[in-house]
């Protein structure tokens, strides 16, 4: 008898991201109510240089990278 | 020759533009950014100061230029030998563990070119960086648009760079347990060094990014980024101690990929004028190194332009699988580790904390100042860093009280 086969991890993200992206045409955030959104406060990188030098002090100390940019050049990793 | 005219008529189609834009769009900005990084761990001073300043121009509505510089200006101590308990327990009152002083200065000019129409937009961007042991080229593309009333956004990007480290020529018939560390910077890149060669390393990185307004004051942003580095990974100043008497260069594989996803929220509290953010991101390497970051910020307006922040930031790695505080024996997880050694203390498992404030004011005056300036934003922040190695040792003893202390200033002007 042929077992049937769990959906795997990944199937599944790939099925929950196919949902979250359907849905997001769903959401109607009108121009006149965009005020809050337009502020520098909403920003994730209101200061991208000051966030970039914050940044860069950082993960030469962690061994690990990511989730905020792949531009730049250089070690500076003393 | 057709393909040549074709090619002038476009550059003076564009240095025409350039020279004659659209008055009514005009806008430029100027920004600059400073910053000095200080931490003192056991037997290591190090401090590297970072000032940066860009302008940016928008001649036209569909055009946007960029031009920057950053520099590094580093000066301390870093370990220079390392070994671990196991062999400071067979050499006794020998100090096996040695500094060495570090004077580096890192330059990094680079430039950026934004075309946008309609929704969309694309960057191209080439950054140089050059210090005394280290090259680095860089080429950055970006593409983004909007969707669904603004309230989407996606951004693919990629990056290549094509790196030069510098580093000491071995012996022919020299194996890596037998390679000396590089002893300084002298006479790297010159060509003119007899004992001095250049080790490459590529770098390609791809970023995905999704930002979703849900609501009028809640947003969120998902981020995949991938990177796959190809050539020379080690510190080639450091020297790892194998065995007694065998004492060899940092040993990095040459191959790794890296790959992390970080999902972000910002909502704005309006009765408390406040907005909160709160981060998450994993990340996991084919060095085995898989970490966890955490990251929480509130920001208020306390007055009209004026706005204070606090945050806070939780990171927890693993070791690297070839990761060993001591290579030349001892208990688990001590010992030898395979082909490859080494002393980075950024390859071992640590946690560490930071908490930090950053204060901004901005102003936007409905006449411009001085008949020129639109606006003006200054800011400032500081931040400390508390780390804790659970294996990293310097010659069996451990780094505490390890603290990283960061203080920035920034200062933009919009004409």
């Amino acid at each position: 008898m042929t077992r049937a086969r769990l959906p795997t991890t990944r199937t599944l993200s790939a099925i929950a991201i196919c949902f979250a992206l359907a849905g997001v045409g769903c959401v109607t955030v009108k121009p006149q109510q965009r005020s809050v959104l337009a502020d520098p406060i909403m920003q994730f990188e209101g200061d991208p240089q000051a966030a970039a030098q914050l940044r860069h002090a950082i993960e030469n100390r962690e061994g690990s990278y990511g989730g905020s940019g792949v531009s730049g050049g250089g070690c500076g990793c003393n | 020759m057709g393909a040549r005219s074709n090619a002038l008529a476009a550059l003076s189609f564009v240095s025409l533009s350039l020279l004659a834009p659209d008055a009514r769009a005009q806008l430029a900005r100027f920004e600059t950014a400073h910053t000095v990084y200080h931490e003192s761990p056991t037997r290591t001073n190090m401090t590297v100061y970072t000032p940066g300043a860009s302008i940016a121009v928008s001649p036209t509505e569909w055009l946007g230029i960029r031009g920057g510089y950053e520099a590094d200006v580093v000066s301390g101590a870093t370990v220079a030998v390392k070994a671990g308990s196991a062999y400071q327990a067979t050499n006794p009152g020998a100090d096996v563990i040695t500094t060495a002083s570090v004077r580096d200065l890192r330059h990094s000019p680079t430039g950026q070119v934004t075309l946008k129409k309609g929704d969309t937009s694309y960057a191209f961007a080439y950054t140089y960086s050059t210090e005394n042991d280290y090259r680095s080229h860089n080429l950055y593309v970006a593409a983004r648009t909007d969707a669904y009333e603004h309230n989407t956004q996606f951004e693919l990007s990629y990056a290549r760079n094509w790196d030069g480290v510098c580093d000491r020529i071995q012996g022919v018939n020299d194996r890596p347990p037998r390679f000396r560390a590089l002893e300084d910077s002298s006479g790297c890149f010159t060509g003119d060094a007899i004992n001095r060669t250049r080790r490459s390393l590529g770098i390609d990185g791809f970023q995905a990014t999704w930002s979703q307004a849900w609501t009028p004051t809640f947003v969120t942003q998902l981020v995949y980024t991938a990177q796959i580095l190809d050539g020379f990974q080690s510190n080639p100043y450091r020297a790892v101690i194998l065995g007694q008497g065998l004492k060899a260069q940092e040993h990095h594989p040459d191959d790794r990929a890296r790959q992390s996803i970080a999902l972000r929220g910002n909502l704005f509290v309006r009765p408390i004028k406040t907005a909160f953010r709160l981060g998450g991101r994993v990340y996991r390497d084919t060095w085995d190194i898989v970490s966890g970051t955490v990251d929480a910020e509130a920001e208020r307006y306390f007055f009209e332009g004026f706005r204070g922040a606090v945050r806070a930031r939780y990171y927890r790695q693993g070791g690297a699988v070839f990761w060993s505080d001591d290579y030349t024996g001892g208990a688990p997880p001590l010992g030898p580790k395979g082909q490859y050694w080494t002393g980075d203390r950024e390859l071992s498992p640590f946690w560490s904390m930071l908490l930090g404030f950053r204060a901004t004011y901005a102003l936007e005056p409905a006449k411009k100042i001085g008949g020129f300036i639109s606006a003006v934003k200054a800011s400032v922040s500081g931040d400390t860093i508390a780390f804790d190695y659970s294996e990293f040792t310097l010659g069996g003893v451990p780094i505490t009280n390890a603290r990283a202390f960061i203080v920035g200033a920034q200062f933009g002007m919009a004409f």
